[in-house]
């Protein structure tokens, strides 16, 4: 009790600070994306009054509903490369022995330390008309012409991909190590076989690691505007490009808050089904 | 507790604060239009260090401008033609001391008192050029391309390069179908933009930092350029030519103007001033391809510079040139609504 | 089997250095056009280094680097020791807020601060990265000291208090100590995000105060720049460094 009293102050100021910095940084700033969102766009202001939904309808409006759509189109086909490369990596990562086992996941997060510009950049060289994989292929006698591959979609799902595969592999790794090697061996002795025993155990019991995976993937990759810039020949593939052009650019704050908050939800609601498939998970075995 | 954590965070940015030198000039220009020569001569002769901030399109110089109308950012900015009034209208702008900008009489007749400012109370010309097309020779066949609409060719599918910039693009497009560049019209517009649609499976990129790197990395083999951009990529690739369409080029005018709150509008005039000597603006124009207004720099120019149709064109090649113009918030809304769409590739 | 996943892993390991291999040996590379090999040079480290604006950004990205990362360390830490030890109202709301920080995504992050500080006419600089970086790194530090908190021995301050200790005593000597490697780890990683941030620094920055990713950024997109190779093989030399001291001390802590 006395230790209590005694820590008093120093608690409370604690208590301050936090609570300061998240309200003020975080809660703040977040109901301010909102009320933007509310109001109406000025060109000279940027904002005002009346309040009124224009900005969440004209994000529906078909044009710009396709927009959306095609960003999340490029999200998902990154995540779901991601999770087919990431998915057998982990599992195979899973099956190395301990000591090898923390070189190699040190040596999967070395490139995520290094500067993700400068990594992006160095793909533009790879990908590059002349660049090194051209050359390499013709050299080879696999093509004649030096093939487009920059400045497409695919290179800027290539580039998603290069950055946030090990955001994928992490939380799957853990799930694999997790995975109770006798909980396969009495699968088998009941008599399921290797594609029963993928489908009846493996998958339910990795699967909060696959939802973690993915809304670790998919929602950066919606947002990471930089990469369509340098390796999409700045086309708007991602809707992080259109909030950016809304603020920076044309000046739709309205606008451009909506969007964010439709990809907020968005992450809300990939939060939700995570926690559910965790809880499942749980009840299933108490 | 949380004020105090705030002086607390502020007393450290204090210390950590390396601009706290009075002498510097916030510059904030198109990327690589200024040669660093120019800048280390100014700094060296007056001690004003200067930070130069780059931009590539003039709707992210007035977003940015605006955004920071209150924290006194920059000191000098470089709009393009119709941004001058715009800015101008909307108050943003300081006026310009004439009395302390020396050289100001040397400045071409006829890019002074424009439209956009007729005292130039505001802006003083910084250089002109166009917006037309380039073409990298070696790399194609067949017919020359001498118009806008040749964009549209088959044979360059997955070789064009248009600028990443709203209005150039339309003002293009919009040339093509024998409309004014300027279209308020949002028919007119709409029609712009289908025809774009088209364009598209031929568009390899947009680049407005420096629209001749695509060509000379080998991506594009045609499309949109600024005149300066072809000469400084002739030097490296000897087949980049420029060429001015029959529709007609885009021309503009890009200016030193002083955004309202300023901190150092005497360092702003000191470095106008130093731009518009004959010696330095001559240099600018040689390294960099842009047509200089300051006169009597002209006559400093190497031969093979003033010579140069893509750097100074013949009155012939200027013959269907539009100056863009404000077209308004509304129009304005209007292109945007299409560009994301069209910059969507959808 | 084995053979089997053994090729594809180191497959994907393949996959995953080329970029960076690539990047290192054209830093090295003479050639000005940047695809073909022109011989052995230093020259792009050399123009790096005389380029002033990057010098001058490089400091400065470091710099904010520093602070963000130590102002984040003492918040996080301060955080995770009352997540810890406190019992308080609104502790899942705490939480929940911390965890909304890391999991939004980092354009509405950007968004929602630069509206904040053009409400309150905070001028767009320094000050403006570093709240920023701080708040984006504070949720990585406070996760890294609370896992090492939880499998702490609650019964050593205890122990230190019955022989005596103060509180002040027992905090810097069985506390402290405890949770510095998480303190350095969760510093390390608050370094890296905020050398590496660009989505954010896009939209909270201003001219006064220009740092290294938006420069980097700026020199990207206007096309190939060998300097760009030589600045990333430097960047990477460091963040090796940083890291390999990070699992040192992980490594000595655990013994």
């Amino acid at each position: 009790m006395m230790r209590s009293i005694k820590q008093q102050p120093f608690r409370a100021a604690v208590l301050v600070l936090v609570w300061g910095w998240l309200l003020f940084l975080v809660l703040a700033p977040n109901m301010l994306v909102v009320g933007a969102s509310v109001m109406t766009r000025n060109p000279s202001t940027f904002i005002s009054l009346p309040l009124n939904l224009d900005a969440y309808r004209q994000l529906f409006n078909p044009l710009y509903l396709d927009v959306f759509l095609h960003s999340l189109y490029m999200a998902a086909l990154t995540t779901l490369i991601c999770l087919l490369i990431g998915y057998p990596f982990a599992w195979a990562l899973s099956r190395v022995e301990k000591r090898r086992q923390m070189l190699l996941i040190f040596l999967l997060i070395v490139p995520f330390w290094t500067n993700s510009l400068v990594r992006t950049y160095a793909l533009k060289l790879i990908l590059a008309t002349n660049g090194l994989l051209n050359s390499a292929l013709m050299s080879l006698g696999v093509i004649d012409e030096p093939a487009q591959l920059l400045y497409t979609e695919g290179a800027v799902i290539v580039g998603l991909v290069y950055l946030l595969l090990p955001f994928m592999i992490l939380p799957l790794y853990s799930v694999f190590e997790d995975l109770r090697q006798d909980v396969l061996l009495a699968s088998h002795d009941l008599g399921a076989g290797r594609l029963a025993t993928f489908k009846n155990v493996v998958v339910p019991l990795t699967l909060p690691g696959v939802l973690a995976g993915v809304m670790l993937v998919l929602l950066p990759a919606m947002g990471l505007f930089f990469v369509p810039d340098i390796l999409g020949g700045s086309r708007n593939l991602l809707v992080g490009n259109v909030i950016k052009n809304q603020f920076l650019d044309a000046r739709n704050w309205p606008f451009g808050a909506a969007a964010s908050i439709v990809l907020t939800l968005t992450m809300a609601l990939l939060m939700f089904a995570h926690r559910l498939s965790k809880r499942r998970l749980g009840e299933e075995g108490a | 507790m949380k004020k105090l954590a705030l002086a607390g965070i502020l007393a450290l940015g204090l210390t950590g604060c390396s601009s706290d030198d009075p002498q510097v000039l916030n510059l904030y220009n198109w990327s690589e239009y200024m040669p660093q020569e120019v800048l280390t001569r100014f700094e060296d002769e007056t001690g004003i260090k200067v930070v130069y901030t780059t931009y590539d399109s003039n709707e992210a110089m007035y977003a940015r401008l605006k955004l920071l109308d209150e924290s006194a950012a920059y000191d000098l900015a470089v709009p393009s033609t119709y941004y001058v009034s715009k800015m101008r209208n909307e108050g943003l702008l300081l006026p310009i001391d004439q009395s302390k900008i020396s050289g100001f009489d040397q400045l071409d007749p006829e890019l002074t008192g424009l439209d956009i400012d007729p005292s130039n109370q505001f802006s003083v010309p910084y250089l002109w050029g166009t917006t037309g097309i380039g073409v990298d020779t070696a790399d194609i066949a067949g017919e020359p391309v001498t118009a806008w609409e040749d964009l549209w060719d088959e044979r360059f599918k997955g070789k064009v390069n248009l600028t990443n910039d709203m209005r150039e693009v339309f003002h293009m497009s919009l040339r093509v179908l024998g409309y004014p560049g300027n279209s308020t019209d949002p028919q007119q517009i709409e029609e712009a933009y289908e025809k774009l649609t088209e364009l598209m499976p031929s568009v390899r990129t947009f680049n407005s930092d420096a629209p001749r790197m695509p060509f000379l990395e080998g991506e594009a083999d045609v499309g949109m350029i600024w005149n300066g951009e072809a000469v400084m990529g002739k030097e490296s690739m000897e087949a980049l030519e420029y060429v001015y369409p029959e529709e007609g080029v885009i021309a503009w005018l890009d200016s030193f103007v002083i955004p309202k709150n300023a901190k150092n509008p005497e360092a702003a005039h000191q470095f106008i001033s130093f731009v518009l000597q004959p010696e330095i603006a001559a240099l600018i124009s040689e390294d960099i391809g842009y047509a200089t207004p300051v006169l009597s720099a002209r006559e400093l120019l190497d031969d093979e510079v003033a010579g140069d149709r893509a750097s100074y064109p013949t009155p012939e090649d200027m013959v269907n040139a539009e100056f863009q113009t404000d077209i308004g918030d509304e129009a304005l809304q209007v292109y945007a609504k299409y560009w994301e769409k069209l910059k969507s590739g959808l | 089997m084995r053979w089997l996943s053994r090729s594809y892993l180191t497959l994907v390991y393949l996959l995953l250095y080329v970029p960076i291999v690539v990047l290192v040996v054209f830093s090295f590379n003479d050639s000005r056009t940047g695809y073909s090999w022109g011989g052995l040079s230093l020259r792009w480290y050399d123009s790096l280094f005389n380029n002033h604006a990057m010098v001058q950004a490089m400091w400065n990205s470091l710099w904010l680097a520093l602070t963000a990362a130590t102002v984040s360390t003492i918040i996080g830490a301060l955080t995770a020791l009352a997540l810890h030890r406190y019992r308080f109202r609104g502790k899942r709301v705490l939480n929940g807020m911390l965890f909304v920080v890391m999991m939004s995504p980092e354009i509405v992050l950007a968004i929602s601060l630069l509206g904040l500080f053009l409400l309150l006419g905070l001028k767009l600089g320094y000050v403006s990265l570093l709240l920023a970086h701080v708040t984006f790194c504070l949720p990585f530090v406070v996760i890294t000291v609370m896992a090492r908190l939880s499998g702490f021995d609650e019964r050593l301050p205890e122990a230190a208090r019955d022989l005596g200790a103060s509180d002040f005593t027992m905090t810097r000597t069985v506390l402290i100590p405890v949770i510095m490697p998480a303190l350095m780890a969760g510093w390390l990683l608050g370094f890296t995000l905020s050398m590496d941030d660009v989505v954010v620094s896009t939209f909270v920055s201003g001219p006064s105060y220009e740092i290294l990713p938006l420069r980097i950024y700026s020199m990207v997109r206007v096309g190939l720049k060998p300097e760009v190779n030589a600045l990333g093989t430097l960047l990477l030399v460091f963040s090796l460094v940083m890291l390999m001291l990070s699992q040192w001390i992980l490594s000595r802590s655990k013994q």
